[in-house]
C-alpha cells in the first residue's frame, strides 16, 4: 500500500532520518516504536507528504506521493485516503464547533451530507455531548478524539496516528485501543509507550536513536530483544536495592505486556 | 573577536543607514551591499526581493494613494523608504548568517541568556507554526479558499496568544519560585 525507498531527512544540519526502507501491506496495524526526537513524527509527515524527503522517496499505490501530489487529481484521492492525526491536536482545530471541524473534510471533498457524517462519526467516538462547542475549549483528551473523527469521516483507507495516547487518562486509552483494534484500516501508529505496543499492533518498527529502523517484525518477539530495546532508548536500567538492603543490581524495566 | 566586530559592523551599518537621506548614498549602499555577495548575488537578491517586496509594495500603494494630491513628494519620500528598507533587510541578509551571536555576545552572560531564550521560543514557535500549516495541508484536496485561510490564520494565531500568555504565565511563575521577586513588594 504504502512504501519507503531510502528515505532521508534533515532540517538543516539535523538528521531526522537516515535512509528508511519500509513496505506497509493492506489491512496491516503495525506500531512505530522510538524515544523522542529519533524521527518517528518526521517518518509520519513524510508518508503523509507533508514535507519533502531530503532524498529518497514515498510510494502510495506504487507512485512517488511528491510527484503525485502535483497532479490535482491524485492528490485528491490521496488525501482521501491517507489521514495523519497529529501529536498536537491543536495544530489541527480551527474550525468554530466540534461538528463544523469533523464536517470540514467532508465539505473539502465535496461529499453529501457532510453533517450527517459528522454526527454519524462524533457519535462513534463519544462526542455528541460537545457538538456545538467550539474545539479550543474542549480538553486534550476531547481534542484528540475529535481530530480523529476529522479524519475518520473520510473512511480513509490508511490512517498515520502520531502518539494518539498521548493525551488520553488511563480509561480513555484503553477505550481507543480497543477501537483502533476493530478498525479496518490500515494502521501506522507512533508511540514511545512500550507497554501499548502490542495492544496497538502486530507488527513493529523500531526508530533508533541513529534515525534508521533498527527492528522490524513481531512485536512479542521484540520484548526479549533487550539489545535493540536499549538502542532504541526504550528501556531503562537503575539501581535496585532490596529489603535485606545489601544486593544491588540493575536489569531493564519493559512493563508488563501480559 | 571576529563576530563580535562583525555584530559591531553591522550595527554601525544600520545606524548609519537610518541617519544617510540621499537616495543616491541608500542606493550605492544597497548596490554595494548586493555586490560584496559575490557569487552569492543571485540567491541574496531572490531572498532580499522575497522579504521585501510584499511589504513595500504595500506600503508604497498605500502611501501613493494617501498622499495622491501631491504625488512628486509622495515619490521622493518612497524612493527613499523604499531603498532604505533594501538597503537594511539587505545588510541583515548579508551580514548576520556570518555571526556567531553566542560568541558575539560572550562578554555578557545576561544578553546570552536573553539570546537563548528568543532563540528557544523562534525555534520552539517555529516548528509548531510548521505543524499547523502541515495539519491544513494533510486535510485539504487543494488550496483551501479565502474564508478557510482566513479562519484558519485567525484560530492559529489566537492558539499562539493563548500559548504565549500561558508560557509567560509559567515563566513569571518559575521566577517567582526561584526567589526573582524577593526583594519586590
Amino acid at each position: 500500500m504504502i512504501a519507503t525507498e531510502q528515505l532521508r531527512h534533515a532540517y538543516g544540519p539535523t538528521v531526522t532520518l537516515a535512509g528508511v526502507d519500509l513496505v506497509l501491506a493492506a489491512g496491516q496495524k503495525v506500531v512505530l516504536l522510538g524515544s523522542n526526537g529519533c524521527g518517528k513524527s518526521t517518518l509520519l509527515k513524510l508518508l503523509a507528504g507533508v514535507i519533502a524527503p531530503s532524498s529518497g522517496r514515498v510510494l502510495y499505490a506504487g507512485r512517488a506521493v511528491h510527484e503525485g501530489l502535483r497532479d490535482k487529481g491524485w492528490r485528491r484521492r490521496f488525501r482521501r485516503e491517507v489521514g495523519l492525526l497529529f501529536q498536537n491536536p491543536d495544530a489541527m482545530l480551527f474550525n468554530a464547533t466540534v461538528l463544523d471541524e469533523i464536517a470540514f473534510g467532508p465539505r473539502q471533498h465535496g461529499l453529501d451530507s457532510a453533517g450527517d457524517r459528522a454526527r454519524d462519526w462524533a457519535g462513534r467516538v463519544g462526542l455528541d455531548a460537545v457538538l456545538d462547542r467550539a474545539p479550543w475549549t474542549l480538553s486534550a483528551g476531547q481534542k484528540q478524539l475529535v481530530c480523529l473523527a476529522s479524519l475518520l469521516v473520510l473512511e480513509p483507507r490508511l490512517l498515520l496516528l502520531d502518539e494518539p495516547t498521548s493525551a488520553l487518562d488511563p480509561r480513555s486509552t484503553g477505550w481507543l485501543v480497543d477501537f483502533l483494534q476493530d478498525l479496518p484500516q490500515t494502521l501506522l501508529v507512533a508511540t514511545h509507550n512500550l507497554s501499548l505496543a502490542s495492544e496497538l499492533g502486530e507488527r513493529c518498527l523500531v526508530v533508533g536513536e541513529d534515525h534508521t529502523i533498527i527492528h522490524d517484525g513481531d512485536v512479542l518477539a521484540l520484548r526479549g530483544d533487550h539489545e535493540v530495546l536499549a538502542r532504541a532508548n526504550l528501556v531503562h536500567t537503575h539501581r535496585h536495592r532490596h529489603r535485606d538492603g545489601e544486593v544491588q543490581h540493575r536489569h531493564y524495566h519493559t512493563h508488563d505486556w501480559d | 573577536m571576529r563576530d563580535r566586530a562583525l555584530l559591531l559592523g553591522y550595527l554601525a551599518a544600520v545606524v548609519t543607514a537610518t541617519l544617510v537621506h540621499d537616495p543616491r548614498v541608500l542606493g550605492a549602499g544597497a548596490v554595494l551591499v548586493l555586490l560584496s555577495a559575490g557569487r552569492d548575488l543571485p540567491r541574496l537578491l531572490r531572498r532580499l526581493l522575497r522579504a521585501t517586496l510584499p511589504v513595500v509594495l504595500a506600503v508604497s500603494l498605500g502611501y501613493v494613494v494617501a498622499a495622491r494630491d501631491d504625488l512628486a513628494t509622495a515619490g521622493a519620500v518612497l524612493l527613499r523608504l523604499d531603498l532604505r528598507v533594501l538597503l537594511l533587510v539587505g545588510l541583515a541578509l548579508r551580514v548576520l548568517p556570518a555571526v556567531n551571536l553566542q560568541r558575539a555576545l560572550g562578554f555578557s552572560d545576561s544578553l546570552r541568556f536573553l539570546l537563548v531564550l528568543a532563540t528557544s521560543q523562534v525555534l520552539a514557535f517555529g516548528r509548531l507554526f510548521a505543524d499547523f500549516r502541515h495539519a491544513l495541508d494533510a486535510r485539504t484536496p487543494a488550496r483551501v479558499g479565502p474564508p478557510t485561510a482566513l479562519r484558519h490564520g485567525a484560530a492559529t494565531a489566537a492558539w499562539f496568544v493563548r500559548r504565549a500568555e500561558h508560557d509567560a504565565a509559567a515563566m513569571t511563575q518559575a521566577l517567582d519560585a526561584r526567589g526573582l521577586f524577593l526583594d519586590r513588594d
